[in-house]
């Protein structure tokens, strides 16, 4: 079976079958979207909550702009936005860095920003593996919807 | 006017970041060297401006598992310090120092992950120091934290710190040699755009 890596700020489509990767995830989030009728899944990797970039060359680096383009791209595939569910993880604290800089929280807001997203967007989240202060690596089964959380020293888990 | 991006950067600035760096890594391999008593040496250390993905495969892939030693720089400059020891590190600092080593990085204790952090702490310290002196900038570090994860998700840090207007970060720093060694351990200089043409402005080649 087919298996894609998704970078940061990148993203990959995958229909019927395979499995989409993204390794390491620290206060980045990995967005899993499914239609489950046609199998269309879509892994998103983003960085930082909110595009204010002046001509937007990197799309999938944010929550917004990376869950509104790769909601666009599934529905040319075909698949149908009220049967989209969404899966989410990572937003963790790497280091307990003192005081509340942008640093300390940019997890936090990463998770806020794609929970606001996917509400604008009407898209459900059915399940989160969210915040905490471990990397996650996701993997997104394409076939069946599901996810699996990798966390150094620890067992997978079901996502 | 300066960069307003870390790729916009030219080879003349790249250059005379590199000695700086050289500078800068040659005084933390001098502590390294105290500390274990054995000789430490830091080849040129290398400038390098890298699109995300790209630099963390150039650190040694996003699931390698290190301890990472990070610390927050503030005063004239802002940007963040990060050390990177991969276990094998680790056990050559542990021997030295309190005569043992682990097998993997869960038998490390707290005085052992705090002695570690020190280490971290004298090479962050040492290079800051070297720069401020050197330039004649201002900086102060902050209490450095430890985290022991995957690699990639702490490279992560300072590049959302400062990915708002780039996809590309600047990397200096070296890889340590014990004893003509090689050794897993990295020393990474991570400024944001606006400290790095400050630095470049008091080093006579800003724009």
């Amino acid at each position: 079976m087919e298996k894609q890596t998704i970078g940061i700020a990148d993203m990959k489509l995958a229909r019927t079958q395979g499995t989409l990767v993204t390794y390491a995830l620290g206060s980045c989030i990995g967005i899993c979207l499914w239609d489950p009728l046609l199998k269309i899944g879509a892994l998103v990797h983003i960085m930082l909550p909110i595009n204010m970039e002046k001509n937007r060359i990197s799309p999938f680096k944010y929550a917004d702009t990376g869950i509104r383009l790769t909601l666009t791209k599934m529905e040319q595939m075909g698949a149908k936005r009220s049967r989209i569910v969404a899966k989410i993880a990572g937003g963790a604290k790497m280091f307990n860095v003192p005081g509340n800089g942008s640093l300390g929280n940019i997890g936090q807001r990463n998770i806020a920003s794609v929970h606001q997203v996917l509400r604008l967007e009407g898209i459900r989240l059915v399940k989160e593996d969210v915040g905490g202060s471990a990397a996650r690596t996701l993997f997104f089964d394409v076939a069946t919807g599901e996810g699996t959380v990798k966390i150094y020293g620890n067992v997978e888990r079901k996502l | 006017m300066g960069l307003n991006k870390f790729e916009e950067i030219n080879s003349i600035q790249i250059d005379a970041l590199r000695e700086i760096g050289s500078i800068g890594t040659s005084h933390a391999a001098t502590s390294l060297s105290s500390l274990l008593g054995s000789e430490v040496r830091i080849p040129l250390p290398e400038v390098k401006i890298l699109e995300f993905n790209k630099a963390v495969e150039e650190l040694g892939g996003f699931e390698t598992i290190s301890a990472g030693i990070i610390s927050l720089l503030s005063g004239q400059i802002n940007g963040m310090m990060l050390a990177l020891f991969e276990l094998e590190v680790i056990n050559l600092l542990l021997d030295h120092m309190m005569g043992k080593t682990v097998k993997d990085y869960s038998e490390l204790t707290e005085i052992e992950s705090s002695a570690i952090i020190e280490v971290g702490n004298i090479l962050i310290s040492t290079f800051v120091n070297a720069l401020s002196n050197l330039t004649g900038v201002k900086i102060t570090p902050s209490v450095p934290q430890i985290a022991i994860d995957m690699q990639g998700a702490m490279i992560t840090v300072p590049m959302a710190a400062y990915g708002n207007q780039s996809d590309y970060i600047m990397l200096l720093g070296g890889t340590f040699l014990v004893d003509n060694k090689e050794i897993p351990c990295k020393l990474l200089l991570a400024p944001d755009v606006k400290s790095l043409n400050y630095l470049l402005y008091r080093l006579g080649i800003g724009e």
